[in-house]
């Protein structure tokens, strides 16, 4: 999946454009506005970060762009192609993965079928109903590959329900990886970990983000987590964008410190 | 190897002998447990591996058994050609039905299936220049056709083309179950909102598998009509269906294999306590309780445990009762 290259070479002169451009994105639940008019451009290899109180936007924010939830108004440009209103799995399809805030993965399944069955809805005859040995190569293939980038070849024969909640929250980052996406979508990874274990997982992911070069959008509350990953931070107050930028710059903003002072937990 | 592997090619070799060692009276209800476990194993396509519980299977033996009838009694349609067509019939009816009955999900999709089962029941009463109405359809014939087909018309030929159905169907399933497309299958059973976020168009998956287990349910009602000699509205009526899931479960679902046993089970029940008590049917709802509550893994998860079987390649059919909770890892 080296396809993103291809895209720039037909615009050399200008500057490389976002591989998710966000405009005037916009959702209405009857009066309430979840998502009010929110820009936002996600460059190649960026590591981005949503952050906000909570009720803030970020996890349907999140829906959007995944198309699990319509949008009201608005685009959002993937690679250059519009697939605002597309069905999620075709979405996904694209090169978009991601994870749930609340993990969501199959229990019964060990480890490694699970990045397995992730993997193979990358493959061409993903739908083959006989045979398939070559399916079920290469989604091993894709799925160890992405179990040791997170750590968890040593749990890859043991039922997903059955793990740590920490290595939980790891294995749908995985499952994640194993369809080779050009950008993850993480919602809240360390979502319900008690603070060792977040600890010990945002190690890991810092680790797989240094060496994956993968696009990251990211939801999360936890500001801990997200200076230790993000390169670049969105901030969101009751839907609206009201910080963009570095890290450190976000950190100095005003209002978005009386925001968390004035609404957050 | 394991005892169980051995009990497959054992279990075939005792069928294949038994018209050589059965009185008459005995083959013809191995017939009808050949024709039965075929229906049951259909069911668990949906039941079984994709957690889509059809209270509405009667639908498709229904459908099938009139379809062959019709055929059978309206044209010199060779027997194995006129069941085949009435199984692709079904099939392709089901397509519509999957359509439909997959826009709800859960118990939403059972009473679905329920009621286009209800809807072909009221069908069969009404529609009667086709269906014979309440008499139903009776005499219906078995073909013979050129080639030597004329075999399958005996009694003991008819028992070995049911059971080649029956056969070539579950190895069809296994295969089915066990190929890339049988691995969404698994997911959707666990977890259908995961397996739709990972790209899959889980809906057209539902609607494929509902198709499949509907023209193999239909294979076995089209079995069932020249077998019996007639078709009638008993067949479509609602009963039929929590028959046959029932089958599923006892036999313990999400093995293929199991559902058959199920069948033998209903069969042998049925058979038995008749001829002591009128009241058999209650006696079979209480073992049903008693299986669901004691042993919703079925008489064939009895069977491996009994006989030690826990091979890892196993585990991923673990039997996933659908009397148990949806299993979920909180966050």
């Amino acid at each position: 999946m080296a396809e993103p290259d291809t895209i720039q070479a037909t615009s050399v002169a200008q500057p490389r454009p976002p591989l998710i451009d966000v405009e005037g994105l916009t959702k209405r639940y009857g009066a309430l506005v979840a998502v009010d008019n929110v820009f936002m451009r996600v460059a190649e290899g960026e590591v981005r970060a949503v952050i906000g109180p909570n009720g803030a936007g970020k996890t349907t924010l999140f829906h959007l762009v995944t198309g699990v939830v319509p949008t009201t108004s608005g685009t959002v440009r993937f690679d250059g192609e519009t697939i605002t209103g597309l069905p999620a799995h075709s979405i996904c399809q694209r090169g978009l993965s991601r994870t749930f805030q609340l993990t969501s993965l199959f229990p019964e399944m060990t480890a490694r079928e699970n990045t397995m069955l992730a993997a193979q809805a990358r493959h061409p005859r993903h739908w083959l109903p006989f045979g398939g040995g070559s399916v079920f190569e290469h989604a091993r293939a894709a799925g160890d590959t992405a179990l040791e980038q997170l750590g968890l070849t040593h749990v890859a024969n043991r039922p997903a329900g059955l793990l740590s909640h920490g290595d939980q929250r790891l294995l749908e980052v995985a499952m994640a990886m194993a369809q080779e996406p050009k950008v993850l979508l993480l919602d809240e990874p360390t979502q319900g970990l008690s603070v060792e274990e977040t600890a010990e997982a945002v190690d890991t992911l810092a680790r797989f983000l240094e060496r994956a070069r993968v696009t990251v959008l990211l939801v999360e509350h936890d500001m801990e987590v997200v200076f230790r990953l993000a390169h670049k931070i969105t901030v969101l107050h009751r839907g609206a964008v009201i910080a963009d930028g570095s890290p450190e710059a976000v950190k100095a903003d005003a209002r978005v410190q009386e925001a968390y002072l004035g609404g957050m937990e | 190897m394991r005892v169980t592997s051995l009990l497959g090619p054992l279990a075939l070799a005792l069928l294949l002998a038994a018209p050589f060692g059965l009185p008459i009276f005995a083959m013809t209800l191995l017939t009808e447990l050949v024709i039965l476990g075929l229906f049951a194993m259909s069911l668990d396509l949906m039941v079984g591996y994709t957690r889509l519980v059809s209270f509405g299977h009667a639908a498709a033996y229904g459908l099938g058994a009139y379809a062959s009838g019709y055929i059978l009694l309206n044209s010199a349609l060779p027997l194995p050609f006129a069941v085949l067509a009435a199984a692709i019939l079904t099939g392709m009816i089901a397509i519509g039905v999957g359509w439909v009955c997959t826009l709800a999900t859960g118990v939403s999709f059972s009473m679905l299936t329920l009621a286009f089962a209800q809807l072909l029941y009221a069908v069969s009463f009404k529609w009667t220049s086709v269906t014979g109405g309440s008499d139903g359809l009776a005499g219906i014939p078995r073909n013979p056709g050129p080639l030597g087909l004329e075999v399958l018309s005996t009694k003991n030929g008819f028992y070995y083309f049911a059971l080649a159905c029956l056969v070539g169907s579950f190895f069809l399933c296994r295969a089915l179950v066990r190929s890339p497309f049988g691995a969404v299958l698994r997911g959707i059973r666990e977890n259908e909102a995961k397996t739709l976020a990972l790209g899959y168009n889980t809906r057209l998956y539902k609607i494929t598998v509902v198709a499949i287990a509907y023209a193999l349910g239909g294979l076995a009602g089209a079995l069932y009509s020249p077998f019996a000699g007639f078709a009638n509205t008993e067949l479509l009526f609602w009963l039929v269906s929590g028959q046959v899931l029932i089958m599923v479960i006892v036999g313990g679902s999400g093995t293929l294999i199991g559902p058959i046993l199920g069948a033998t089970f209903f069969l042998t029940l049925e058979h038995q306590l008749s001829s002591y008590t009128e009241a058999w049917a209650l006696f079979f709802g209480l073992t049903f309780i008693a299986f669901v509550l004691f042993a919703p893994e079925g008489i064939w998860g009895l069977a491996k445990r009994y006989l030690g079987q826990r091979a890892p390649e196993e585990t991923e059919q673990a039997p996933a009762a659908i009397t148990k909770a949806e299993a979920k890892p909180h966050g």
